[in-house]
């Protein structure tokens, strides 16, 4: 675990993903897999090979691919070379390619494929490991805390709360509770490393009035599954989670601050055909909602030194899935918490927007240099906005973006959403403040 | 390495080159000619007006046939299509692809064409089997639901480009035999019953050249009679016949597709690597120069191959050639393709000329035989004893020869994983090293190579963008290189993208009609050559 | 879980996001109009940033100094041609509507002036062009007064070489000189402009470059880049180098992937929103019918299915590279709507033999006809539909490559397009006003 408890898995050095074991990766014929998954018309056949793609992909380079060869390569028959080349595992599906290109080919889906082709035992072991770990438990979590272990962290933190903090001596963390209208996940980096991290979203929910509520069973956030390229085990991550949502009767799923969550949930419940009994919502979206109907009344009077945030917008949950529209959530939330003047957008941004390099499991790869290398885009984005902060509610590009920022020498730090609103509502606990730099802290003094 | 002649300065009628035996075309044959020559001890010099394969041997089907085409035809042609397919494959693997063939009857089809087939393959020595119908489905995913019959043959597929450059390359190392590209013959010094010398142009800086030589061989193709009549031989019978073929964006079989019937229109579908060939069409014609592929040629050659194939119907081309086929008038047949397919040399004894010849007719499959008939005569006129040798020295790799397989590029540059090797052709991923050893050491190199020459030892611009973006990339390139120095590397580059076009123009639909308009935004729109000034 | 229909209403609706419709939304914008646009943003990349009324007379082979007047001279030989029909007063407004939003919106460009511009582009050659970005415009100037000038080029970058720019232009630039530098921590591999461009927008590197420039430029006042200097506030990252360097700089627009064409879709992307448009990026609309009360848009996003409900509609999807036509072997086809295209008899006259022919390809001229109120017409000759107009072009009667007049085209025929939109949406909300 990194300094911040992050879940960067230290799996044993594999930066150029150097086979472990004998197991041989099958060969796909990728031009006939690319027809058959793309849609007619823009499939690998359509790429007029003009390169915007590549142009504006951070993995290129990388293992000296980028998406133009991905596509070129299938059309040659280079399929040996491409079913094992380990830039599948560096390429983090975050669609931005298909995004520029004129064409609308898709590549992301034949690097899943990819990446489903390659035998257990020479997957990058981190994000095979995480998976394991997601299903060994109930609780489809990537860090393997069971389900009684999660209940009791929240109590735990929970009456310290409200024995330490007497203006929230009533704060509730319901667990189990049937018809409740929010089911909440939760990243397990929360209850298994920063537990006071829960704490300002319980505020949050308190503050409002929200009906919600945990569950002891897939609580979880995170899916490993789905970035091993494991269908199976995607499919039985999702399906316990939809039953848990479906067995307590809530009405809505709600995604806390993570990424890639909202994705694979959204798309598996689509892509396995599940019934799901509930709508699948963003928090990014509530807090837009609460704070406009004047629930949570946040201001930027806080920040009297004009402290300056950049937001980075998660692939997962803008380009990917929902649009600009909640990429437009995330600038109004910014700016109340923030003051207009102290905002300032990162470029490209919102649908545009670069993977910080985080995704697609590259953190858990083992993979350091080159998911550097592919960070230092990001870095200079970040580094382009002079911003002192990046908000963003996603773990995966937090824990990205730390690292690069102390790798390539930045001083910027990156923040959770809930930690802001509580700072400027004044209810921030003291255990609380993990990510605060000393500009931040100095004003909460 | 041993460069060609200088050329650039040369002042008109100066230069004299001096050899043992002068080959006129640089086709395979020429080619082989001047392979076997050099492995008999024999010095020569290859002249072709154009470039290499700049023919018929460049606008086939890169058929290796097995015999099997010609059985009802033509059996003495099939018997020696299966003598050198079986001796090629052996000689020069690395130019051929052991795809197999499959001959295959759909509904309509004359049913006793397809009966008589595998016995006349058997009276010929093919080997024929026979498949059923799922069979062949099995085996060809794309083939026509109303498939009645299939039989396997060993047909292959060979790259004529790859065949005449290691001919060619191989002749040098040998004994340093030279080939000029762009020189073309104006006419040669005779002297009673002797040709003394050719007089020559090269195309390119416009200058005038003479080769003294022992022995004059007319490779002409198609252009052999145009070739024999500088040499005021009269005995050269020449009919043209124009195919037109085109090249699908996918590979859509894995084996050579004939259709089972008297041949026809279409019926004949190759794979090169990645892509398909089809055709033919054959009509007559007079003109050899401004051969070009029509649109009607082109719809024909679909609709009739989409009878086998319908995938044919929808699919992306890329391109379409048509090329002269020399047919021997002598034979008298009215259908073109009945004609007989086999090869002529003529020595021009009853012209009184004791040191030139004639070779044409024939086909790509049966090159070397036809380079081995010449040369017996040749140096049997030379007083020389040596026996042909392509019979069995195989053919070596030349390092500069490799580029023209489809595939090659691209699997070199990855294993090499040197990222300043960036990739100048995108499609075909060919990368800037390859390029360096084409304008180094390729054969036909000169002090200036143009884009069609390197694209022609090469796949620069075979892939989807036919050449739009990678020429502009090659080109800044050579501009960075110091290789080119002015404004002639414009021309150059205007000049490959009209080459480039003349194969595009009829099959620009679908997705190569937004392909072209991409190009030409930014050919003529940005770039403006379209009104680019001749140097 | 179930999908849902997203449903918009709105006063106009543009599909097609090439430079006609995002020059459309400007208009509409411009005049209060509540426009929903949609369509794959992707293809405006390719443009180079240089925005060309009219750099050529079809047929002829020298370059059109004087536009305007080339815009009479059309008039009377080509009256069917976009341009021809929309008046020349309104050209200029419309271009300079449209280079002033730009420049609110962060790249600042040239006005439209009385005669165009000679730029370069990345080969060494030069082109008649009307507007360019302020980034670009310090080479046609150095180029008209022949000053001592440097053109860098960089390890790494493909399709770009100061030498083919200096060797195709030393007869008419004597001190045109070239260099090749290695671009900030960037030594090893291929570099694409783009990632040259997002990589300037951090000061630290342009301080790195601009050492390394001051250097290669020797004693050259005048350095000329690829297009590289910046990608969201280009104007900036030139006039800081500016200052750390100080010499005067200029960009010269390069091969796709290129970084003026990027600028731009980013910009339309970013700012349009931010303007009350109702932006449906990288989609494109599969289903368009009117009805008396409006017309329906129907398409999907990655979300899911959405409808737009609009009163007007105007049709900017370009030809074939855009998907507005298709090339099908029999003919030429509109996509959307099936609108009869004027076109050539059959495939056989689509292009000349020779590709660079100067007369030009008949294929190009093929399109939609249009009446004088830019509305699509039917084979009948009667409008597609009273609330539907079309710009850009996928109008018949011009060659939009060879007249070097794209953006002429897109701009001319959007602001014409928007008037006629913004006329009858007037008449539909005050019906007592029709005239």
């Amino acid at each position: 675990m990194d300094k911040n408890g992050s879940y960067l898995v230290t799996a044993p050095k594999q930066e150029k993903g150097t086979p472990m074991a004998d197991t041989q990766i099958a060969t796909i014929n990728f031009k006939e897999e690319a027809l058959r998954l793309l849609p007619e018309g823009a499939s690998f056949e359509a790429c007029l090979t003009c390169g915007l793609c590549s142009s504006g992909c951070p993995a290129s380079g990388i293992e000296n691919m980028d998406p133009r060869k991905f596509i070129r390569m299938a059309e040659l028959g280079m399929d040996v070379e491409l079913s094992t080349t380990p830039w599948v595992w560096c390429c983090t599906q975050c669609k931005r390619c298909h995004h520029v290109c004129p064409m609308n080919i898709d590549i992301s889906q034949l690097v899943f494929l990819a990446r489903s082709n390659w035998p257990e035992d020479k997957k990058p072991s981190g994000i095979v490991r995480s998976c394991q770990m997601i299903l060994a438990t109930d609780s489809t979590s990537a860090m393997g805390l069971p389900p009684a272990d999660f209940v009791f962290v929240v109590d735990d933190v929970l009456q310290e709360v409200r024995a330490t903090q007497p203006a929230f001596q009533h704060l509730q963390a319901p667990m189990d509770k049937q018809g409740a209208h929010f089911f909440v996940n939760q990243n397990s980096r929360e209850p298994m490393s920063e537990p006071d991290e829960m704490v300002p979203l319980w505020k949050i929910f308190h503050l409002v009035g929200a009906d919600w509520t945990y569950s002891s069973k897939g609580w979880a956030a995170e899916n490993f599954c789905m970035f091993s390229g494991n269908e199976t085990a995607w499919y039985e991550v999702i399906k316990k989670r939809v039953d848990a949502v479906n067995e307590l009767g809530c009405q809505v799923w709600l995604n806390t601050e993570c990424g890639h969550s909202y994705y694979t949930m959204w798309q598996g419940v689509k892509r396995f055909n599940l019934t799901a009994n509930f709508r699948l919502e963003s928090l990014i979206t509530y807090y837009a909602r609460w704070i406009r109907e004047g629930k949570l009344p946040v201001n930027s009077k806080w920040n009297t030194k004009g402290i300056k945030f950049t937001v980075q917008d998660p692939c997962m949950i803008v380009r990917k899935a929902y649009g600009d529209a909640i990429a437009e959530d995330m600038r109004f939330v910014t700016r109340a918490l923030v003051g207009e003047e102290n905002f300032i957008d990162m470029q490209p941004n919102r649908s545009a927007n670069y993977c910080c390099g985080g995704g697609g499991g590259f953190l858990q790869a083992g993979m350091t240099e080159h998911r550097r290398t592919y960070g230092k885009r990001k870095f200079d984005q970040i580094a382009a906005t002079g911003a002192a902060y990046v908000l963003t509610p996603c773990h995966n590009c937090h824990s990205q973006m730390e690292d690069i920022g102390h790798f390539y020498g930045g001083n910027y730090g990156v923040v959770h959403f809930w930690t802001l609103i509580c700072l400027s509502l004044g209810i921030l606990g003291d255990n609380e403040r993990t990510y605060l730099g000393p500009d931040l802290l100095e004003l909460l003094d | 390495m041993n460069p060609p002649p200088p050329r650039k300065g040369t002042k008109p009628g100066k230069t004299i080159l001096e050899t043992e035996v002068l080959i006129i075309g640089g086709g395979v044959t020429g080619a082989g000619i001047m392979r076997d020559l050099a492995l008999r001890g024999v010095h020569s010099i290859l002249i072709d007006k154009r470039d290499l394969c700049a023919g018929a041997s460049g606008g086939n089907h890169g058929l290796l046939h097995s015999g099997a085409r010609y059985v009802a035809s033509d059996l003495h042609s099939a018997g020696e299509c299966r003598q050198e397919n079986q001796l090629l494959k052996r000689l020069a693997p690395q130019c051929i692809e052991q795809t197999g063939g499959l001959f295959v009857a759909v509904d309509g089809d004359d049913p006793q064409f397809a009966e008589q087939f595998p016995t006349l393959c058997r009276g010929a020595g093919i080997l024929c089997e026979e498949l059923t119908v799922s069979e062949a489905k099995r085996l060809e995913p794309h083939l026509s639901d109303k498939l009645i019959k299939a039989f396997r043959v060993p047909d292959a597929t060979v790259d004529p480009f790859r065949l005449a450059l290691e001919n060619v390359d191989h002749s040098r190392v040998i004994n340093g035999s030279i080939y000029c590209p762009h020189t073309e013959l104006l006419g040669f010094e005779r002297v009673g019953d002797v040709i003394h010398a050719a007089v020559c142009r090269d195309n390119r800086a416009n200058t005038q050249l003479t080769i003294r030589a022992g022995q004059y061989i007319n490779a002409g193709g198609a252009w052999a009679m145009n070739i024999a009549r500088l040499a005021a031989c009269n005995d050269v019978h020449l009919l043209y016949s124009k195919g037109t073929l085109l090249i699908s964006h996918d590979r859509m079989t894995h084996h050579v597709i004939n259709r089972l019937r008297h041949p026809g229109d279409g019926d004949i579908l190759v794979p090169g690597g990645t892509v398909s060939v089809l055709g033919t069409t054959s009509t007559r014609t007079d003109d050899l120069e401004n051969v070009r592929p029509t649109v009607a040629e082109i719809d024909l050659n679909i609709q009739e191959g989409s009878a086998m194939i319908p995938a044919l119907a929808g699919a992306r081309y890329i391109r379409a050639f048509s090329r002269v086929r020399p047919l021997l008038q002598s034979t008298g047949n009215t259908d073109d393709r009945g004609a007989a397919r086999g090869f002529v040399l003529l020595d021009h004894a009853t012209q009184g000329l004791t040191n030139f010849c004639t070779i044409t007719g024939g086909k790509l499959t049966t090159f070397r035989l036809m380079a081995e008939k010449t040369c017996d005569l040749v140096t049997a006129r030379l007083g020389k004893q040596e026996a042909c040798k392509t019979s069995t020295v195989p053919l070596p790799h030349g390092e500069a020869c490799r580029w023209t397989e489809p595939g090659a590029a691209p699997k070199y540059w990855f294993k090499a994983n040197n990222p300043d090797d960036m990739i100048l052709c995108e499609c075909e991923m060919v990368p800037q090293s390859a390029i360096d050893q084409i304008v180094q050491c390729a054969p036909g190199i000169e002090e200036e190579m143009t884009l069609e020459a390197i694209a022609l030892r090469s796949r620069a611009g075979k892939g989807p963008c036919q050449g739009s973006f990678c020429g502009i990339r090659i080109c800044s390139y050579l501009y960075d290189r110091g290789y080119y120095r002015d404004t002639t590397g414009l021309e150059h580059m205007r000049n490959f993208f009209n080459e480039r076009f003349k194969g595009q123009r009829t099959v620009i639909w679908g997705q190569q009609a937004a392909q072209m308009e991409l190009a030409e935004a930014l050919h003529c729109g940005l770039l403006g050559l379209d009104t680019l000034e001749n140097h | 879980m179930k999908e849902e229909t997203r449903n918009f209403t709105t006063q106009l609706a543009i599909i097609g996001s090439g430079i006609a419709g995002f020059a459309a939304s400007i208009f509409a914008v411009n005049r209060k109009i509540a426009t929903a646009q949609i369509g794959n943003t992707g293809a405006v990349a390719y443009t180079t940033g240089y925005l060309d009324l009219l750099g050529k007379m079809d047929g002829a082979q020298a370059a059109v100094n004087d536009p305007w007047q080339a815009l009479e001279q059309l008039r009377k030989s080509q009256s069917n041609h976009p341009l021809s029909r929309v008046a020349v007063a309104d050209i200029h407004r419309g271009f300079n509507e449209f280079t002033a939003f730009l420049g609110e919106c962060g790249i600042a460009y040239s006005q439209p002036e009385k005669r165009n511009i000679t730029a370069l582009t990345p080969v060494g050659t030069l082109k008649q062009t009307l507007c360019v970005p302020a980034t670009m415009a310090a080479g046609p100037r150095a180029f008209a007064a022949k000053k001592p000038c440097v053109i860098i080029d960089f390890i790494g970058l493909k399709g770009f070489s100061g030498r083919q720019v200096v060797a195709n232009l030393q007869d008419r630039w004597p001190n045109l000189g070239t260099q090749r530098i290695a671009f900030p921590d960037m030594v090893h591999g291929e570099i694409y402009p783009e990632v040259m461009a997002r990589a300037l927008e951090v000061p630290a590197t342009r301080e790195k470059l601009a050492y390394t420039l001051k250097n290669a430029a020797g004693q050259a006042k005048v350095i000329g880049l690829p297009a590289i200097l910046g990608m969201h506030c280009p104007d900036h990252v030139r006039a800081e180098l500016e200052r750390l360097t100080g010499l005067e700089i200029f960009e010269i627009p390069t091969m796709p992937p290129s970084v003026p064409g990027i600028r731009l879709r980013e910009l339309f992307e970013q700012v349009l929103p931010k303007k009350g448009v109702t932006l449906i990026p990288q989609q494109k609309v599969t289903a368009l019918d009117f009805d008396d009360r409006g017309a329906t848009l129907s398409l999907f996003d990655s979300y899911g299915p959405i409808r737009i409900q609009a009163q007007t509609v105007i049709l900017a999807t370009g030809r074939f590279l855009s998907g507005g036509l298709e090339a099908h072997p029999d003919g030429i086809r509109e996509h959307l709507l099936d609108l009869p295209v004027t076109q050539p008899a059959d495939r056989t006259h689509w292009y000349h033999d020779r590709y660079t022919d100067p007369r030009g390809h008949a294929i190009h001229r093929a399109g939609i006809e249009i009446d004088d109120t830019f509305r699509p017409l039917r084979l009948d000759g009667r409008p597609y539909s009273d609330r539907l107009f079309a710009a850009g072009i996928i109008i018949a009667h011009q060659d939009w490559i060879r007249g070097r007049s794209g953006a002429g085209i897109a701009i001319a025929t959007a602001f014409r397009a928007v008037a006629e939109a913004e006329r009858y949406l007037l008449a539909e909300t005050n019906p007592e006003k029709r005239v």
